[in-house]
């Protein structure tokens, strides 16, 4: 037995079948779960596109692989069942039977399984060196992935082992490639291009109203993005054992903890469609307990922090906190499978270097306690003393079904939300489509809105992502900022002759306006919409900030160059000719 | 005394009013001794300007009805 309670699920549970298929047996790890079936299934679903199926890499490689991992980890009870598959395959769990390729790859999974946030290029390059393909740094990162997870789950259940483990391979391995660390950028792995109606994107269009890159670039190995997705579907997004607000707490506080800059920015991204602002879930990753949680939820972290940051220190006293706040075994299992799913998440994202879809609001550093952190700001600059959001009463009826209320809400911020679509996407025509997309995912989200930030901007984060992921499409594995430097450097304004004094009074009204939309149109769209936001739609500086996802100094930085850019498109109609008069 | 270089990191914040007292009267003696500076100031200013009062990317009320009510449509099939 484990620490928590177990009940028979029969003999016709499916995913007890694929176990006993693979192993012979039904490992206790999954066993003790039964009070949760679905958690379960989304682990057989991952373990089968992951471990079971047979793809690039030898079975026997990936059981070495895995055993090398659950050892550096010092997970006793993954290490006992390694031991045992390997025997079962007629393989020895000796290390000196890996070739020196191979072992190449098992210290690549090893480093990204035990050191993750120091994976650099250079530790995919050198074992691309030794002969290994794409797709096999592919299978190689999810079954780092994968043993992370399974290593997870064991100690967070205190999982009896169904093998002892071998004396010779109790204690950590000396597998590690030893790279320096350094900064680098992926993605790290190519990635081909998925049908737009693969199934598992579509499902994170419709939850996410994006595609994250950490999916997009396994699209080489579709039945893993299935599994992944299918175990988020299964695991995360439920809501009726641990609210699903508390796991996505989990998911941010573990990836906060793991220095997981872009787990932390992605997610925190998302959770601003359930109206939960930027800076609440930074403050959850970097020290959950100064973000205001109640004592339940803060100790609900500090058990899922502690079991993915310092599993040695584990025990069953920290299943008893939880019992002591009030919580069922059933909830303290699915805070145990979320916490391994985040860490699976945290590490295959670490191994392809998938970049940020957005532009992380803060970065990760060292205190001088050496604990993982996050900086935030405890306020944003200049923040304002906000004004009642007139939308309030509107959406409130809209949340309660009146749809004639939502309706007025399309009607009042259509143009905001257009104009905004037409620039990031620099076409009118996808900028109307874009605009349906979020009009229709803002009432898909709508009773999730908990009015933390104004509707208006809520809705325009929601019509940056859906015009983000229509870019991303556009031109995928692209990286959207790559228009080259931002702020005043490396742009040096030409045209230095003075304009006239009425500049508009020189064309026509209408002819302005093309002008204007015309030179706005050869702007990078990261420039364009923020010159649009701020200039036309005359947002404040932090809310156009918030509804793009950025800092505030980023967010000025750019409106500056795009002005810039802008001045110097019109001044050859505006500025006055050598002999003073408009040219 | 700033160089065109020191006025061109504060422009920003210069032109939204968002710079110190001091700062501010460090880069008006700047531009007061500065006409390519001020050529720049002006003619951002009114770059700004002109985009404020362009009207671009209107979407007439005639297009935009039909977009809207096929929104509406969307979600009351979806509710149906």
């Amino acid at each position: 037995m484990g620490y928590l309670k177990e009940t028979g699920l029969g003999e016709s549970f499916q995913p007890f079948s694929v176990f006993r298929e693979y192993f012979g047996f039904v490992p206790n790890l999954f066993l003790a779960q039964t009070l949760l079936p679905r958690v379960i299934a989304a682990e057989s679903a991952l373990a089968t596109a992951i471990l079971f199926e047979r793809r690039c890499l030898p079975q026997v490689l990936k059981e070495r692989m895995l055993l090398a991992l659950a050892a550096a980890c010092g997970s006793t009870y993954s290490v006992g069942l390694g031991s045992q598959m390997l025997n079962l395959l007629g393989a020895s769990d000796s290390k000196a039977e890996l070739s020196s390729r191979d072992a190449l790859l098992a210290a690549f999974t090893v480093k990204l399984a035990t050191r993750s946030s120091s994976m650099s290029r250079e530790d995919i390059e050198r074992t691309a060196a030794g002969g290994w393909t794409n797709e096999s740094l592919l299978e190689a990162v999810l079954l780092a992935g994968l043993g992370n997870f399974l290593c997870t789950l064991s100690v967070g259940l205190g999982a009896e082992p169904d093998f002892a483990a071998p004396p010779h391979l109790g204690t950590a391995t000396s597998l590690d490639i030893g790279s320096p660390e350094r900064e680098s950028f992926g993605p790290y792995l190519y990635a081909k291009e998925m049908p737009s109606d693969f199934a598992p994107f579509s499902f994170l269009r419709d939850n996410f109203g994006f595609v994250p890159n950490l999916f997009q670039i396994q699209a080489l190995c579709p039945a893993a993005v299935v599994a992944e997705v299918e175990a988020m579907r299964l695991i995360l997004l439920t809501d009726d054992v641990l609210k699903r607000k508390q796991k996505e707490r989990i998911l941010l506080a573990v990836s906060g903890s793991n220095q997981n800059t872009y787990c932390v920015a992605v997610y925190a991204e998302i959770l601003t469609l359930s109206g939960v602002s930027a800076e609440e879930s930074y403050k959850i990753a970097a020290d959950h307990w100064q973000a205001g949680l109640s004592e339940l939820d803060n100790v609900l972290l500090d058990f899922a922090v502690k079991l993915s940051a310092r599993p040695e220190e584990f025990s069953l006293e920290d299943v008893e906190s939880l019992r002591r706040q009030g919580l069922s075994d059933e909830q303290i299992l699915e805070a145990v499978a979320v916490t391994a799913l985040t860490q699976f998440l945290n590490t295959v994202q670490q191994g392809i270097g998938a970049v940020p879809d957005f532009a992380p609001r803060h970065s990760f550093h060292l205190d001088t306690g050496n604990k993982a952190n996050l900086s935030y700001p405890d306020s944003r600059p200049n923040q304002r003393d906000e004004p009642p959001d007139p939308d309030a009463e509107l959406v409130r009826k809209a949340q309660a079904g009146d749809l004639h209320a939502f309706e007025v809400l399309v009607e009042r911020h259509s143009k905001r939300i257009y104009r905004t679509l037409v620039g990031l996407l620099g076409s009118p025509e996808e900028a109307r489509d874009g605009m349906q997309d979020t009009f229709l995912k803002a009432f898909q989200h709508l009773a999730g809105f908990q009015g933390r930030s104004k509707f208006s901007t809520w809705l325009l984060t929601i019509a940056n992502n859906a015009g983000l992921q229509r870019l991303r499409e556009r031109r995928p594995m692209e990286s959207l900022d790559d228009d080259g430097p931002e702020g005043e450097e490396g742009f040096r304004p030409r045209q230095v002759r003075a304009w006239t004094d009425d500049p508009e009074q020189l064309c026509a009204q209408a002819e302005v306006r093309s002008l204007v939309e015309n030179c706005l149109k050869k702007l990078p769209s990261k420039y364009r919409v923020v010159v649009l936001l701020r200039d036309f739609e005359q947002l404040s500086a932090e809310d156009a900030a918030e509804a793009l996802g950025l800092q505030v100094p980023a967010l000025k930085s750019r409106l500056l160059r795009g002005r810039l850019m802008l001045r110097e498109a019109l001044a050859p109609y505006f500025a006055k000719s050598p002999t003073g008069v408009g040219a | 005394m700033i160089t065109c270089a020191d006025f061109m990191a504060e422009l920003g914040n210069y032109l939204d009013e968002g710079v110190a007292d001091e700062v501010r009267m460090q880069l008006e003696n700047h531009l007061a001794h500065c006409q390519t500076c001020q050529v720049i100031v002006d003619s951002t200013r009114k770059t700004v300007r002109i985009v404020t009062d362009s009207g671009c990317f209107d979407l007439p009320e005639a297009v935009l009805k039909p977009i809207t009510a096929e929104i509406m449509a969307k979600i009351r099939g979806k509710q149906g």
